[in-house]
C-alpha cells in the first residue's frame, strides 16, 4: 500500500506537483495518466526518493519513506523506466541480481533467484543468463529490466512508461506478458504512462493528473463512464477516437 | 659502438623509473581529481584550465624551473623538518613530469564519466546503489576505457618529455641524445630517439594489455601484462637504486658540450686512479643548474671558466683586469661567498670567440672585432642560448658598436652547421671548440681585449672538501697540465675523428701515469 498525503514538489516558483493525496491499495495496480509535464513522473520519482518531494507524507505499508536512507528504501522498492538503464559491462545475471548483491544475499541465493526471475519473464536461464545486455533485442531488454526490478522481492513496483519505447507488436506482447506476471504476484504497483488504452488495459484503477493537481480518481469504468470534467473526458475519448478512425477507413474500403 | 651501449641498461631503467614514477603519480591524482570535478560542475573549468595552461608551458623550461623551486622548497624543510630535497636529480625532473601527465588523464576521467549513459546513472540509483557503488560499480568501469586511453596518451607524452630531464641532472636516453648532439656522434643520437620512442610504445603497450584484459574478465591477459610492467618497473628500480647506492660517489658535473665531457670523464679517472673514491661524470647539465648544484652540494666537482664565473656570479663588469688578477679574484670570492674551492687552474683558455669561414672573412678583409664591426649591419650573427644575454655580449656592443643585421639564437651544435654553409656569417665560438678547425673556421681578434680572460678552473664543493681533502689535493695535481693545444686536440678527437669523450680521457690519463 503506497499512500500519498498532500505531496507537493516546487522548483523555484513553478509547482511540479501541488498537494498531491493518493492511496494506491493493497495488490491494486494504479495508473497515473496525464498529458506530459503534468507531474506524473515527479510523482512516481517521490515515491522512491529519487526526487525529494517539497512538502507531504509518503508511506508505503504504513511507514513513512524517510525512516530509511534513500539507497536502502530503493533497494526496497521495484523500479523500472522507459530507458531501462541496463549496466552494459555486466551480464544479464549481474544485472537482475544487482539489488539482492546490494543487500548482501550470498551467490547461490543470488543465482537462485536470477534463474527464477529469467523463467518468469520467459528468458530461458541457460540461454540468456551470461549475454550482455547489448545482445538482446529492445522487448527483451525490458523484460530484463522488469526482472531486476522484482529481483529482490520489492514491497511496491514503480513503473514509469516501462513499454512507451518499443514498437506496437512487441508493446502489446509485454503489456499482456506483464499482466500475467502482475496476477501471479499481486504486487502493489504504480504505472505512469501517456497512453490511455495501455491504462484502461492494465490499471485496476486510473488517477488522472493535470499541472500537479489530481482531476479525478478512479476504476476505468467510472472514468469513462462518469468523467469529472471536460479535460477527463477528452482524455478517456482517445482510444475510441483511434478506434473509430480505423473503423471508418475499413468502411470506406468496404463501400 | 660498445661504448655507447655500456650505458644503456642504466639510461633505460633510469628513464623507465622516472615515466613510471611520473606516471603512476600522476594517475593516482588525476582520477581521483577528475572524479571530484564530475561532482561539482562549477569548479571544472578553472581546474581544467588550470592543468591545460601547465601544458603549455614548453617541457625545457618547467623541467629548468624545478630546481629552483625545489632548491627554494628544499631551504624550507631543512629549516622546518631537518632534512634537505635534491634541487638537481630525478626529483625536479619527477614534479615536472607527473605535471605533465596530470592534464590528459585529468581530462579523459572528466569526459569519461560524463559520458556515462545517464539511463545508467539513474538505473544505479533507483536498484538502491550509494553514491560510492554507484561510482566505483558502474560509472568507473564504463569510463575505464576512455580513463586508460588518457594514461596511454599521459605515458607516451611523459615518455618523450623525459628525454629533456638530462639537463637538470637526472640521467636518461635523453643523454645520449644531449650529447649525440654536441658530439657529433649520429649514432648515440639515433639510440636515444629509437630507445625512447620503442620504450614509449612498449609502455602504450603494455597498459593497453592490463585494460583489455580488465575488461574483457580475460584475467590472465591482463594479469601478464600487468606482471610485465610491475616486472619492468622492479627491474628498474634494482638497476637504477643498485647504480645509486654506491657509498660515496663523487660526481663530476659537466655542461652540454664536447669539452666538458671529455674533462668530467678525465676528472673522474684521475681522482679514481689516484687513489680516491669512486667518481661518477654526471652529464649535460644546464651551466646555471651546474653551479647552484655545486653550492647545494648535488654536483661535487666540475670545470668552469673563470671569465664566465667573474661576469656572472661575481657580477662583476667594466674592462678586465689582466688574466691572473681575474683567476686570483676568482678563487677568493668563491671561497668567501660560496665556500667553494678552485682546486686547480688546468692551463687553458676557452674563450668566447666570434669565428668566421676562413674565406668569408679574407674576402670581406675581417680579422678583428673592430674590422668585423664596421662590417656588421650587413652580416648576421649565430650564438648559443647564453650568449646572447650575457654580460660578456653588452660589453663587446658597446666597446665595439656591434649592429648586426639579424641575430639567432641557436644550438650550439647546429650553429657550426650553420655558419659553415653560409646561413649565418659569424657565430659565437669557443675557443678550444674541436669543430673551428674542423669547419675551417678562424677566430677574430679582440683588439681592445673586451672578452675577460676564460682560464678553465676545477671547482670543488664545500661537502666534498670537507670529507675528502686527500681528493682535492689530488685534483690540486692538475694544475697547469693541460694547454690549449692539447684541448684543442681533444676536442677535436670527438669532433671530427668521433671517438668518445670517455676514450679520449682515457688515452691522456694513460699518457699521464
Amino acid at each position: 500500500m503506497i499512500e500519498l498525503e498532500a505531496v507537493s514538489k516546487r522548483y523555484g516558483d513553478v509547482v511540479a506537483v501541488d498537494a498531491l493525496s493518493l492511496a494506491v491499495a493493497e495488490g491494486e495496480l494504479l495508473a497515473l495518466v496525464g498529458s506530459s509535464g503534468c507531474g506524473k513522473t515527479t510523482t512516481l520519482k517521490m515515491v522512491n526518493r529519487l526526487i525529494e518531494p517539497s512538502a507531504g507524507r509518503i508511506r508505503i505499508g504504513g511507514r513513512d519513506t524517510r525512516e530509511l536512507a534513500g539507497p536502502e528504501l530503493r533497494r526496497r522498492i521495484g523500479y523500472c523506466f522507459q530507458q531501462v538503464g541496463l549496466f552494459p559491462h555486466l551480464s544479464v545475471a549481474d544485472n537482475v541480481g544487482v539489488t539482492p548483491q546490494l543487500l548482501g544475499w550470498d551467490a547461490a541465493r543470488v543465482a537462485r533467484r536470477v534463474d527464477e526471475l529469467l523463467e518468469l519473464v520467459e528468458l530461458p536461464p541457460a540461454r540468456y543468463r551470461e549475454r550482455a545486455p547489448a545482445a538482446l533485442s529492445g522487448g527483451q531488454q525490458q523484460r530484463v529490466g522488469l526482472a531486476r526490478a522484482l529481483a529482490a522481492g520489492p514491497e511496491v513496483l514503480l513503473m514509469d512508461e516501462p513499454f512507451g519505447a518499443v514498437d506496437p507488436l512487441t508493446r502489446d506482447r509485454l503489456q499482456e506478458r506483464f499482466h500475467a506476471i502482475r496476477k501471479r504476484l499481486g504486487i502493489t504497483t504504480l504505472f505512469v504512462t501517456h497512453d490511455v488504452a495501455e491504462a484502461l488495459r492494465l490499471g485496476d484503477r486510473i488517477a488522472v493528473l493535470d499541472a500537479g493537481r489530481l482531476l479525478q480518481l478512479g476504476t476505468p469504468r467510472e472514468l469513462l463512464r462518469a468523467p469529472a470534467d471536460a479535460t477527463v473526458a477528452r482524455l478517456m475519448e482517445t482510444p475510441r477516437r483511434q478506434s473509430q478512425q480505423v473503423e471508418a477507413l475499413l468502411r470506406a474500403d468496404g463501400a | 659502438m660498445t661504448e655507447l651501449w655500456a650505458r644503456f641498461p642504466e639510461y633505460l631503467a633510469a628513464h623507465l623509473e622516472l615515466s613510471l614514477g611520473a606516471l603512476v603519480i600522476a594517475a593516482s591524482a588525476a582520477v581521483p581529481l577528475g572524479v571530484w570535478i564530475t561532482r561539482r560542475p562549477r569548479a571544472a573549468p578553472a581546474l581544467l584550465a588550470l592543468t591545460g595552461a601547465v601544458q603549455t608551458i614548453p617541457s625545457l623550461a618547467l623541467l629548468a624551473f624545478m630546481v629552483p623551486a625545489l632548491a627554494a622548497l628544499g631551504a624550507l624543510t631543512s629549516r622546518a623538518f631537518g632534512f634537505e630535497l635534491r634541487a638537481i636529480g630525478s626529483g625536479p625532473a619527477l614534479v615536472a613530469l607527473t605535471l605533465y601527465g596530470v592534464l590528459p588523464i585529468l581530462q579523459n576521467t572528466v569526459a569519461g564519466i560524463q559520458g556515462v549513459d545517464p539511463a545508467c546513472c539513474e538505473a544505479a540509483r533507483g536498484v538502491g546503489m550509494t553514491p560510492r557503488q554507484q561510482l566505483w560499480r558502474v560509472e568507473l568501469p564504463l569510463a575505464l576505457p576512455v580513463i586508460v586511453a588518457g594514461v596511454r596518451t599521459a605515458a607516451v607524452w611523459v615518455v618523450g618529455t623525459a628525454t629533456l630531464s638530462t639537463p637538470v641532472g637526472a640521467p636518461s636516453l635523453g643523454n645520449y641524445i644531449f650529447s649525440g648532439l654536441q658530439t657529433r656522434n649520429y649514432a648515440s643520437v639515433t639510440l636515444g630517439c629509437v630507445a625512447a620512442a620503442g620504450l614509449a610504445l612498449g609502455l602504450d603497450q603494455g597498459i593497453r594489455g592490463v585494460e583489455r584484459g580488465v575488461r574483457r574478465g580475460r584475467r590472465g591477459l591482463g594479469a601478464g601484462a600487468l606482471l610485465a610492467l610491475v616486472v619492468a618497473a622492479l627491474a628498474a628500480a634494482v638497476v637504477a637504486g643498485g647504480l645509486g647506492a654506491a657509498p660515496r660517489v663523487v660526481s663530476i658535473g659537466s655542461k652540454t658540450f664536447t669539452e666538458q665531457y671529455v674533462l668530467s670523464e678525465l676528472l673522474a679517472g684521475w681522482i679514481q686512479r689516484g687513489g680516491g673514491p669512486p667518481a661518477r661524470p654526471l652529464q649535460s647539465l644546464g651551466s646555471t643548474v651546474l653551479f647552484d648544484a655545486l653550492r647545494a652540494g648535488d654536483v661535487d666537482v666540475y670545470v668552469d671558466y673563470t671569465g664566465t664565473l667573474w661576469a656572472t656570479v661575481l657580477g662583476r663588469s667594466g674592462p678586465p683586469p689582466g688574466r691572473a688578477a681575474v683567476l686570483d679574484d676568482v678563487r677568493r670570492t668563491l671561497a668567501a661567498e660560496h665556500g667553494i674551492t678552485v682546486a686547480a687552474a688546468l692551463g687553458f683558455e676557452n674563450s668566447y670567440a666570434l669565428a668566421m669561414r676562413a674565406a668569408r672573412a679574407r674576402e670581406l678583409g675581417v680579422a678583428t672585432f673592430s674590422a668585423l664591426a664596421s662590417r656588421s649591419p650587413e652580416l648576421e650573427i649565430g650564438a648559443d642560448y647564453e650568449f646572447l644575454a650575457r654580460p660578456e655580449w653588452r660589453a663587446l656592443v658597446s666597446a665595439y658598436g656591434f649592429a648586426f643585421r639579424a641575430a639567432r639564437s641557436m644550438d650550439p651544435s647546429l650553429m657550426y652547421q650553420a655558419v659553415a654553409q653560409g646561413q649565418v656569417d659569424v657565430i659565437s665560438a669557443f675557443s678550444t671548440d674541436g669543430r673551428i678547425a674542423a669547419l675551417g673556421l678562424t677566430r677574430l681578434r679582440d683588439d681592445r681585449g673586451v672578452v675577460p680572460p676564460y682560464d678553465a678552473v676545477v671547482l670543488v664543493g664545500s661537502r666534498l672538501a670537507r670529507e675528502r681533502p686527500d681528493v682535492v689535493a689530488r685534483l690540486a695535481k692538475l694544475e697547469g697540465r693541460i694547454d690549449e693545444a692539447t684541448m684543442q686536440r681533444m676536442n677535436r678527437a670527438v669532433d671530427e675523428a668521433g671517438r668518445s669523450p670517455a676514450e679520449v680521457a682515457r688515452e691522456w690519463l694513460d699518457a699521464a701515469q
